[in-house]
């Protein structure tokens, strides 16, 4: 029998602050999003004191200066760094993995009959090894199927008899842990499905896998059918359904700064279009339909929000096209007086870049240009080959308030140790 | 990370290199000094009590988190919310400097101690032509 695994880290991006700083080790941290927007990461101290996630930093700054809380902003370059040599450790424990996110990694163990006797204790390897390589906690949850890998580590790290590991391999094991889970929180289930499903009295992810596969198709679609499947260890999601090319792709920052005037927010979002453009012709697709929007904050006396679809005659993914496309929304989104707070594109229909059907009547764009600009740009480094119309000066660049050393990829920035 | 030497001909002709079948890989330190780098940081020595061993400030200390502490390793621990390099007495239970200038600290049960890693090696530069505050 094939068996799978989800290692993920706990409490990530706070976790990983912890590692090059011991004084803040004992202690609770939260990390801040992008602009020190919300909290996005909590270490485990955090969470005891009643710490919330994903709520704005100046809902709930009071509650962290009573606990004394360390606040940090999100330092990714620390983070790539120390998610690369967290993987690569997970990786020496199966002969298959594949990283899923920047602290998730899936393992995949066919035909080890014999070879591993009980994971419960091959999971405590691999937390044990982790944790003294890289100093990072994590959790470990097994299963037969994806989601139940998923369901699994969820226990390993949330219920409080199951010290890190979980592993979901009979019907008592099953049981036990899926009846302690939330609807919400089985993979696909979202908030508002797991709601409806709440109204035919489904509570639990075990009352979820107790139902007819073909009723929930029936009812739900196709994704809860597998789900439902997948719960019972029947496998329907191989690695390939959740590695597929992003379906879409945003840019999109609050800004430190306040956008006051038109060609400032030209710029922002310019700039923004230009990104999601190179990220599509990275992932080889082209984009059909723009998302353009820009915002005041929610939090502001006159709370202004506009959004505008853009079509592609012929999807693309020329960054003059895009540009030009933000020059002739523009002045339709821009509101004089509004202090933007917020704006971005996102690219919310994309094709593939391999089978675009042709157009009779308009010409194709030349290819050959963004393949040169690309490269220029590979090689040299990004941003030195930009439209006139992208920013330069980025007065509306992220705010990063409470950022901490790049301790591992800056020489300036490594840690100190008394002798 | 794992470089695999492999060259690849890109079709241009002329005199092959009669040094072409013989390639390899440049030295490199990080191969010589990293045996596990998964598992290692680099941190700056500041203070004068390992000395004796050749540890001075300002020392560059490759901290291996991998490599088994043995009885008298010198190490890297989280003492007290700071990173300190000492000599680590197992047996004793405390930790030695290598200075006549520094006792030896005898661990509490009040204390906080995180063994860290060992240190196989340490780095000096012997004029100021390395500066890392120039490395951005």
């Amino acid at each position: 029998m094939e068996m799978q695994a989800l290692a993920d880290a706990s409490g990530c991006f706070a976790s990983m602050e912890k590692v090059h700083e011991p004084a803040i080790r004992q202690r609770p941290v939260v990390v801040l999003s992008n602009n020190d927007g919300c909290i996005v990461a909590i270490c485990p101290i955090a969470k005891k004191l009643g710490v919330p996630k994903f709520e704005p930093y100046f809902k709930v700054k009071w509650l962290l200066q009573k606990h004394n809380v360390v606040i940090r902003s999100s330092n990714y370059e620390l983070y790539g760094d120390i998610s690369d040599k967290m993987m690569s450790v997970i990786a020496r424990f199966s002969d298959n993995t594949y990283q899923y996110s920047i602290d998730e990694s899936f393992l995949k163990f066919s035909n080890y009959e014999g070879v591993i006797k009980d994971w419960c204790i091959y999971g405590h390897e691999i937390r044990r090894a982790v944790w003294r390589e890289t100093r990072m906690p994590i959790g470990v949850g097994f299963g037969n199927t994806l989601t139940l890998a998923k369901a699994a580590n969820h226990a390993s790290k949330k219920l409080p008899d199951s010290d890190g590991v979980a592993v979901i391999d009979d019907d008592y094991s099953k049981k036990h842990y899926l009846q302690q889970m939330k609807l919400d929180d089985v993979w696909g289930i979202g908030r508002k499905l797991s709601i409806k499903l709440g109204l035919l009295g489904v509570k639990t992810a075990y009352d979820l896998a107790n139902r007819s596969p073909k009723s929930m198709r029936q009812q739900f679609g196709v994704t809860v059918e597998r789900t439902v499947e997948e719960l019972n260890g029947v496998k329907c999601l191989n690695w390939d359904d959740v590695q597929s090319p992003k379906k879409e792709i945003f840019s999109t920052r609050s800004h430190g700064q306040r956008i006051v005037n038109y060609n400032d927010l030209r710029k922002a979002l310019t700039t923004h279009a230009v990104k999601v453009c190179n990220k599509a012709r990275q992932q080889r697709s082209l984009i059909r339909k723009l998302y353009i929007f820009a915002s005041s904050s929610p939090h502001d006396e006159r709370y202004i929000k506009k959004g505008i679809m853009y079509d592609f005659p012929l999807a693309t993914d020329n960054v003059f096209s895009v540009a030009s496309a933000i020059e002739q929304v523009l002045h339709i989104l821009y509101v004089e007086g509004v202090p933007y707070y917020r704006c971005g594109v996102g690219a919310v229909e994309l094709e593939g870049s391999d089978f675009q059907q042709q157009d009779l009547f308009l010409s194709h764009e030349n290819p050959a240009l963004m393949d040169c600009y690309s490269r220029i740009n590979q090689k040299f480094g990004k941003g030195t080959m930009q439209l006139g119309s992208e920013s330069r000066q980025e007065k509306w660049a992220m705010r990063r308030e409470f950022l901490s050393p790049r301790w591992t990829t800056r020489w300036s920035d490594i840690p100190e140790i008394h002798c | 990370m794992q470089v695999l030497p492999i060259y690849c001909d890109c079709g241009i002709t002329g005199f092959e290199s009669p040094s072409a079948e013989y390639r390899e890989m440049g030295l490199s330190l990080d191969e010589l000094l990293i045996k596990n780098p998964n598992a290692t940081f680099i941190g700056l020595a500041s203070g004068d009590s390992m000395q004796k061993i050749g540890i001075f400030s300002g020392d560059l200390l490759i901290v291996d988190r991998a490599k088994e502490v043995k009885n008298g390793s010198v190490i890297v621990a989280n003492y007290n919310g700071n990173f300190i390099c000492k000599i680590f007495d197992k047996a004793n239970n405390r930790l030695l400097s290598a200075s006549d200038n520094h006792q030896p600290v005898y661990l509490n049960e009040s204390d906080i101690f995180q063994l860290e890693g060992s240190v196989p090696i340490s780095i000096r530069k012997h004029d100021d032509s390395l500066n890392l505050l120039a490395f951005l």
